[in-house]
């Protein structure tokens, strides 16, 4: 049982792990940036430790800092969210060393799963399908050598990859060489480690995640799939559960084979298996995030399941508790970022003049802002995730719609108009959804589709709010602004 | 009364007794909430001034009206002394009176970890240098002027 749970990390995901620590009886400790003083998240800890220093490296990427303040305040345990040191296996050892508990699985299991060739053969050696290819250790001469055996079209991954680098795509034998020198340049550059595999190109295949959770008691379990095809700039915007691609069979055969993989690696806590589904059905791991993810919450709308209070308890040392399972109903989940989706979606800063989400059956907002804070280019532009639950596919779209009608922002641009749009698109209501809808939907860029009428009122209503001077604050001598009194109102009411 | 939007200039008719009706809606309530009636059916409508801009929400739509004042002239802001993007001012390279050619380098900022240059676009004397080296900016921010030679 964990007594005092250092948060290692901000914004929405620390107000999500703390708000569950406070469920749970466990002390939270936020740690924030002087930039984030006041933010939500230090309001909802239990106690909040200031980070001394700027910027990302000073501050919440500063191992030693965190490791520090987590021991002068008594913490038993670290949990590090996502992004920021999650996914740091040397930040795992250094907690665990210093006598806490790292609410993740082991620092092994953090390097197995990292490394995208140790992890290709490590699931190959526990039977999990990986996508038909060769791992190439020798140089260009090897890559030419087993391209033929893995056929075209085909992919040039590097070994210690990401994001892009050192990835190339070969649809015909006669580019292969100059190609392979490309990637492998590229990644000698980018990670100082040429090494690249060769892998069949799936092309009109679907990003589908299973969640799986295992404890220290020898149980593992997977708890269905996600969706995460449509995105935006590489970046997930919609994800939902269960997937219209998957049927139940399909789902358990992934479900196992993500259970397979994480027993591979003596997985513990959340953790989430990636894989590639193609349009027949076949399913191939592509990696495994060990982490909790930020689309968390359709997989706990649909199946019940508390996954950060299920963190706190495995790594507290108690079984999981959730028993058989069952997927029940349909989630959604869209997010909302500070961004000009009719400007190539560029992150836009600003004050939240108005901040009033949307409620109702089914409806959840996980946030770390509310009305009144001030949108700054200093972290991620996600403001909120809106997440709804409803029996059927098509009930959640309606919910969604309904709700992001509802959601109101003002003082800040968000992409609330473009998920609304998103949600009546034909391909998303069919299910069409691919990582590259967005592009392929609108290619030249998407502007919002605005009735004339809605724009009329909006003129109207600017209109009659200037010559009354609507809602206007007044500054009170401590600086503070507040709406005034009713009765000074009266003699403005309109008309 | 006027106002610039992301789609041009409009222009309505202001009374200071009231504007209720524009085509087909009508505004039936202005007190701490505003209500619109669109179609025979009462909308709720919310909104709130920040800066010249109002921002308004009505039927899931968000809208930006900047006030543009009377009398102003018609011409749009000098759209390359105004920040392109959020972010923050890394240099300042021009001075209060200072005397500058179309093409100068006036300030360096960055926003989305990219640099970018504020460039004059015409000769001219720097009449106000509105943000120091740190400040952050946001999107369309005015950030110098010039004086037109």
């Amino acid at each position: 049982m964990l007594k005092r749970t250092l948060v290692a990390n901000r914004g929405e995901i620390a107000c999500r792990i703390l708000r569950a620590c406070n469920e749970a009886g466990i002390e939270g400790v936020a740690i924030h940036a002087a930039n984030d003083a006041g933010s939500l998240f230090t309001e909802i800890a239990d106690i909040a430790i200031p980070l001394e220093g700027e910027g990302l490296a000073e501050t919440y990427l500063n191992q030693e800092q965190i490791l520090k303040i987590a021991i002068q305040n008594g913490c038993d345990s670290v949990h590090p969210g996502f992004g920021f040191l999650s996914e740091r296996a040397d930040f795992a050892q250094a907690v665990m060393d210093s006598g806490l508990i790292w609410i993740g699985p082991s620092p092994e299991a953090i390097t197995q799963m990292g490394d995208k060739m140790t992890a290709r053969i490590t699931m190959k050696a526990a039977g999990v399908p990986v996508i038909p290819g060769e791992e190439v250790d020798g140089g260009l001469e090897e890559v030419l050598a087993v391209a033929p055996s893995v056929g075209y079209p085909l992919l040039l991954k590097a070994t210690a990859g990401g994001g892009g680098k050192g990835m190339r795509a070969v649809y015909e034998e006669e580019h292969l060489e100059s190609e392979a020198k490309a990637a492998m340049r590229e990644a000698l550059n980018a990670f100082g480690d040429d090494r690249v595999y060769v892998e069949r190109l799936l092309t009109g295949s679907r990003h589908i995640e299973i969640q799986v959770l295992a404890d220290k008691y020898g149980r593992t379990i997977h708890l269905g799939e996600r969706e995460c095809s449509v995105q935006r700039r590489h970046q997930k915007v919609f994800e939902e559960s269960p997937s219209v691609a998957i049927d139940a069979e399909l789902r358990q055969a992934m479900g196992e084979a993500a259970c397979d993989a994480a027993r591979a690696v003596n997985y513990e806590g959340a953790g989430t298996v990636e894989f590639l589904v193609t349009p027949t059905g076949e399913f191939f791991f592509l990696e495994m995030n060990t982490r909790i993810q930020v689309e968390h919450p359709v997989t706990e709308m649909v199946t019940g399941v508390d996954l950060v209070r299920e963190q706190l308890r495995i790594a507290g040392g108690e079984a999981m508790s959730c028993g058989e399972l069952n997927i029940r109903g349909h989630a959604i989940e869209v997010r909302l970022y500070a961004e000009d989706p009719a400007n190539n979606f560029l992150p836009a800063i600003g004050q939240l003049k108005r901040f009033i989400p949307p409620t109702g059956p089914g409806v959840r907002l996980d946030t770390g802002v509310r009305q009144g804070d001030a949108v700054t280019p200093d972290y991620d532009p996600m403001l909120a995730k809106l997440i709804v639950w409803a029996p059927s596919r098509k009930e959640a779209l309606q919910r969604m719609g309904r709700a992001l009608d509802e959601f109101v922002v003002l003082g800040c641009t968000t992409n609330i108009r473009f998920l609304r749009e998103l949600c009546d698109h034909p391909d998303v209501v069919d299910g069409w959804t691919t990582t590259d809808m967005i592009d392929r939907l609108w290619p030249d860029g998407w502007n919002p589709d605005l009735p004339a009428i809605i724009a009329d009122a909006g003129l109207l209503i600017a209109s009659a709010c200037e010559s009354t001077n609507h809602g206007r604050t007044v500054t009170s001598p401590s600086g503070s602004s507040q709406t005034p009194s009713p009765f000074s109102q009266l003699s403005r009411r309109y008309p | 009364m006027e106002f610039k939007t992301s789609d041009g200039r409009k222009e309505i008719e202001s009374h200071r007794d009231g504007l209720t009706f524009i085509h087909g809606a009508t505004l039936v309530h202005m007190g701490n909430e505003i209500w619109l009636e669109i179609d025979g059916r009462n909308h709720k409508a919310t909104a709130a001034k920040v800066g010249d801009t109002w921002w308004v929400h009505v039927l899931g739509h968000t809208l930006q009206f900047e006030i543009v004042e009377a009398g102003a002239s018609g011409t749009d802001d000098d759209s390359g002394l105004t920040a392109p993007m959020p972010g923050k001012i890394l240099d300042v390279l021009v001075s209060v009176g200072q005397n500058v050619k179309a093409g100068d380098a006036l300030m360096v900022m960055e926003a989305m970890k990219m640099e970018h240059k504020i460039v004059a676009g015409h000769d001219g004397i720097v009449e106000a240098v509105n943000y120091n080296t740190g400040d952050q900016v946001i999107q369309g921010a005015e950030l110098l002027s010039i004086s037109e030679s």
